[in-house]
Formats: structure tokens, sequence, C-alpha cells
């Protein structure tokens, strides 16, 4: 998978969609079974054992992920996969393709679009622009 | 040693001065809203240690800007606080 | 007023050298480890000065902690024009460490 499949669109969705490698282990967890609907129980125990996300971060992520329209939530049968248009679809497949293939990537491109505020502040100390 | 004060206070308020043109031009380019908020607080900052060179070097007997000077800074570091809780996070 | 603001103010500055630990954990930026220090040592001097009735502050060697922040400032600023980092993933072509 060449750098070129990471598109613009596609930091601006980790950028706003998957804020930590855990969100994205979730979110793919669900895309697996689009037609499934899940309760958080179910989504504890079958994320890997190394992903450290409680049932409180379970729901706030999962209500993030539908806020970016990544998932939908019936009150009675809990959250299922859907992703609201193509675009998002597609991200979704470069991210599964991506946690398969170059994974190592891929956190550190997480980690570093979460923290670009902070390195902005960082970055206004260099006297010359590059 | 007068003249070694006078130079060590200066160098500290032509530091922050520096910390507030380099996070003010960061702020003037890019916009991001933790920039601005830094900026304020150095700017808070400088007016904290321009007043303290005033205070303890060119006035040391005549005034007592201690008050002023705390405020300054206080109000900087207010500003900065603000900036790391609210503006430092991507998207949440 | 003034124990007030000299508490409030010491405590400030640790809260933010706090911050910036965070932040160089997060981004294993030297500044934010460097910022940190100088925050502490502000602290200390702000938490200090007043401790010992410090109000003629030249004279004293808590002003010692004031100067060693601001150099550490400096050699934050100076260190990151300095060193070549490799860029480490870039991102709208504007954002590279």
């Amino acid at each position: 998978m060449e750098d070129s499949a990471f598109s613009e669109d596609f930091f601006a969705f980790i950028q706003s969609a998957v804020p930590s490698v855990a969100a994205a282990e979730l979110l793919l967890l669900v895309a697996r079974q689009p037609e499934r609907w899940w309760t958080v129980a179910e989504i504890r125990s079958e994320l890997p054992a190394d992903v450290n996300m409680d049932d409180g971060g379970i729901a706030s992520c999962l209500e993030a992920l539908r806020a970016r329209g990544l998932v939908e939530i019936e009150a009675q049968r809990g959250a299922r996969y859907h992703a609201a248009t193509e675009a998002l679809e597609s991200h979704v497949k470069t991210l599964a393709r991506a946690y398969n293939e170059r994974p190592v990537t891929l956190i550190r491109m997480i980690y570093a679009l979460r923290d670009t505020k902070i390195q902005s502040f960082a970055n206004a100390f260099k006297l010359r622009k590059s | 040693m007068e003249t070694f004060n006078f130079i060590l206070y200066l160098m500290a308020v032509l530091t922050c001065l520096a910390c507030t043109m380099l996070l003010g031009r960061g702020y003037l380019n890019s916009g991001e809203r933790l920039l601005l908020w830094s900026t304020l607080c150095f700017v808070g900052l400088s007016v904290s240690n321009i007043l303290l060179f005033f205070d303890l070097i060119v006035y040391p007997t005549e005034i007592d800007l201690r008050l002023w000077r705390l405020a300054a800074a206080l109000a900087g570091l207010v500003f900065l606080l603000y900036g790391f809780i609210w503006e430092a996070e991507d998207n949440r | 007023m003034i124990e007030f603001l000299s508490g409030a103010v010491t405590l400030g500055y640790l809260i933010a050298a706090l911050f910036f630990l965070r932040f160089w954990r997060r981004t294993a930026d030297r500044l934010f480890i460097t910022f940190a220090l100088a925050f502490v040592l502000f602290a200390l001097n702000q938490g200090l000065a007043h401790v010992f009735a410090v109000y003629h502050e030249p004279t004293s060697f808590v002003y010692a902690l004031r100067v060693l922040g601001f150099v550490l400032i400096l050699y934050a600023i100076i260190d990151k024009n300095l060193s070549t980092r490799s860029v480490r993933y870039p991102i709208e072509g504007k954002r590279q460490v």
C-alpha cells in the first residue's frame, strides 16, 4: 500500500473520526459485520485484548462515531456500522487496508494527526518557516 | 553587579518578547487558536517582566509594582491554561 | 491580595509545567520538556520569593531560578532551530516536525 493511498481527505477523516488506535480498532470491528447490532458488552468482549477501553469509553466512542456518520445507534438494539456517505465508506476501507498492511504507519499517522495543535506550538518557535 | 543584574533582567524581558512575537506570528500564519492563547500568555509574562525590570532595576526604592507584576503574570497564565485545556486537543 | 496572587501564579506555573510535560510525552519534542523545566523553575522562584519575603530580588539567590528558567527557554528556541529532525508525518504540507 503506497503513501499515495493516503489522501488529504483520508487524513482529515482520521483526524475527525479516529482519535486513537482504540477507536480505530472499534470502528474496524463493527465495520467487519455491517449488518450486526452490537451492545457495548459485546464490543468489549470482541475487541482485541490489548485495547484498553472500558464501557464508558466504548459508549463515548460510539457516540462520536455516530456524530461523524459512521454508526447508527438505537436504544433497544445497540449500535450498528452504517457509513452515511460513500466517501466515508471508502475511508473505512482504506483504514482497514492500512491496519492490515501498514499498521505502524497508521498508528504513527493517528497520533501525529492528534497532536497537530500541540506541535504547532513547538513549530512556532522555528525562526525560518520551511 | 548592577550591570550584571541589568543584563539578566533585560534578557528576561527580551526572551518573553521573543516568545510573544514567535507565537503571535505562528497564530497569524496558521490561525491555530492554541497559539492565540499562548501569545496572550507571553504578553502577560512580558508585561510582568517589564514591570519587574522597572520595579527592581530602574526604580528600586521609589515604587513597588508587585501587585501589578503578579496580576499580569496571572492573567497570562490563565490565558495559557485556558488554551491548553480547551484548544490543545484535535476534534474532541 | 499579594499573597493570593503569589500563590495563584505559583500554581499557574506548576500546572502549565504539567501540561508541557504531557505534551512532551505526546510528541517527544524536546522543546516541551525544556519549557516544563523552565516553568517549574518560575514556580519555585515565585513560591520561594514569597516564602522568604524576598522583595529586593536581585540580591537573592532565588532570582537565579528565574534566570535559569529564561536560559532554558532560550535554549529551547535555539535548539528548535538548530536540530534537524526528519519529518515525522507530512500533514497538509504545512505542519511538519
